[in-house]
């Protein structure tokens, strides 16, 4: 007993045993309870501020955070590590629960009976408001120029197809497309 | 095709963006099997992102790491979280449960026990008591029932024809028993006295047997002094500390012999 507590208390004190990436999808996906809190611990963050990119209302993106890890945790059987890292798998589960979340009716009814300038703020329209969770992509993004930051922001952060875009800013989709490719090689380089 | 002109296009990074149509997802793919250029250069962009994510992560508010918790695992089973704290939380409830019960039945036996303990002495002391009072009354019915024993009943007089008292003389030992039948009871200052008078001749002579020390007992048998002789028994009401002659006028109860 007493052994046991010892042992315990000191797992307490160091938690953080560091899984290679292949041994935690491994345990994940044996369902491992400590892997999830190794999980949770390391990349809530990180997602997070993806999440909170694109919903910036607080508590709203720490719902759609919950909804991300419960996710994550059912569908891991579905990660193939030949396509990616975990990272890559987790970010764009993250990105495009926030986007639903955002074009959800639910929100945009919640929008409409907040202040304006808060409702500008919440992801409708990021490129006139770039003080708002100025880092990662966002950060690289207000380095482009206004044509290409326009696009990625419709396209990354706002989530519509490239042929969405095209009608939308009536600008030939091969335009579109390349305009894309063009600017996000370009973060590339601004990331490394 | 141009691989390193490929790499360059923007796919790569759009790729693992997620900004490929399915088509061009599957294409990619394809590609990053056959070229481990193009699989290089996605690993590169991946890891770039993903630590330039990690540098700039927020952290989210702390209550939600549980929240999240517990919505995946069930609220009962939060034990992922922090195995150690509450499983050890749930075993300190449970032995405090258990210590509570035991304490619980060993004060109520303890007190159960004192109780029996207690209805015990006081039934014992009844027991004693009972088994006193039929030794008493036993002795004081053989006292009467021996042979030579005579019964006398002692009626009231004028000055109280209701009183009664009978008076039991062992001829041969000489001892007088008195049962009170019916006596009013005297006032504080005053008792009864107990006579035997003998006649001689014309002469009464009466004989002190005693003071009653009236109790409450019912079929209480007061032993009286000894009577060597007697024609009669009488009580009269005396004052306290009693008189060395009868009070004539106050005889209760007599009888003759």
């Amino acid at each position: 007993m007493g052994c046991f507590f010892v042992l315990s208390f000191n797992q307490l004190l160091e938690p953080k045993t560091r899984y290679s990436e292949p041994e935690l999808v491994a345990l994940l996906k044996e369902q491992s309870n400590e892997a999830f809190s190794y999980l949770y611990d390391h990349y809530a963050g990180a997602l997070y501020t993806i999440i909170n990119q694109i919903v910036v209302d607080k508590e709203t993106a720490g719902d759609v955070l919950q909804e991300v890890f419960v996710n994550i945790w059912r569908k891991i059987s579905m990660y193939d590590a030949a396509k990616g890292r975990l990272f890559t798998w987790m970010l764009n589960i993250a990105r495009n629960a926030a986007i639903d979340k955002v074009r959800s009716k639910g929100y945009r009814d919640g929008l409409k009976n907040r202040p304006v300038d808060e409702a500008v703020s919440s992801g409708m329209a990021i490129s006139t408001n770039p003080a708002v969770n100025d880092v990662g992509l966002k950060k690289v993004l207000t380095t482009l120029g206004e044509e290409y930051r326009r696009l990625i922001d419709l396209s990354y952060f706002q989530g519509y197809t490239h042929e969405e875009i095209s009608k939308m800013l009536g600008i030939p989709l091969g335009t579109v497309k390349t305009r894309i490719r063009t600017a996000i090689s370009q973060l590339k380089t601004m990331i490394q | 095709m141009n691989i390193q002109e490929y790499i360059s296009s923007g796919v790569v990074e759009s790729y693992v963006l997620g900004l490929l149509t399915a088509q061009e997802r599957f294409e990619f793919e394809q590609l990053c099997n056959k070229h481990y250029e193009i699989k290089a250069a996605r690993e590169a962009f991946e890891l770039a992102l993903e630590k330039e994510a990690m540098q700039n992560a927020v952290p989210p508010p702390p209550e939600l790491k549980q929240k999240i918790s517990d919505v995946i695992f069930g609220s009962k089973k939060s034990a992922p979280v922090m195995p150690l704290k509450t499983k050890q939380e749930r075993k300190i409830t449970w032995l405090q449960l258990a210590a509570a019960a035991c304490f619980i039945l060993l004060a109520g036996s303890v007190w159960w026990i004192l109780n029996l303990r207690n209805e015990n002495q006081q039934l014992q002391a009844e027991l004693k008591k009972s088994n006193e009072q039929i030794a008493q009354l036993e002795n004081d019915a053989r006292a009467i029932q021996k042979e030579g024993v005579k019964m006398v009943g002692l009626a009231g007089t004028a000055n109280s024809p209701q009183s009664f008292a009978t008076v039991y003389w062992d001829t041969t030992s000489h001892d007088v028993y008195l049962l009170v039948n019916n006596l009013p009871r005297p006032a504080s200052d005053e008792q009864y006295q107990l006579w035997a008078i003998l006649k001689s001749g014309e002469q009464l002579q009466p004989i002190d047997l005693g003071f009653l020390e009236i109790t409450q007992k019912p079929l209480q048998l007061y032993r009286m002094n000894n009577a060597q002789a007697a024609h009669a028994f009488a009580i009269t009401l005396e004052k306290k500390d009693g008189n060395p002659a009868p009070n004539l006028d106050k005889i209760y109860v007599m009888a003759n012999l």
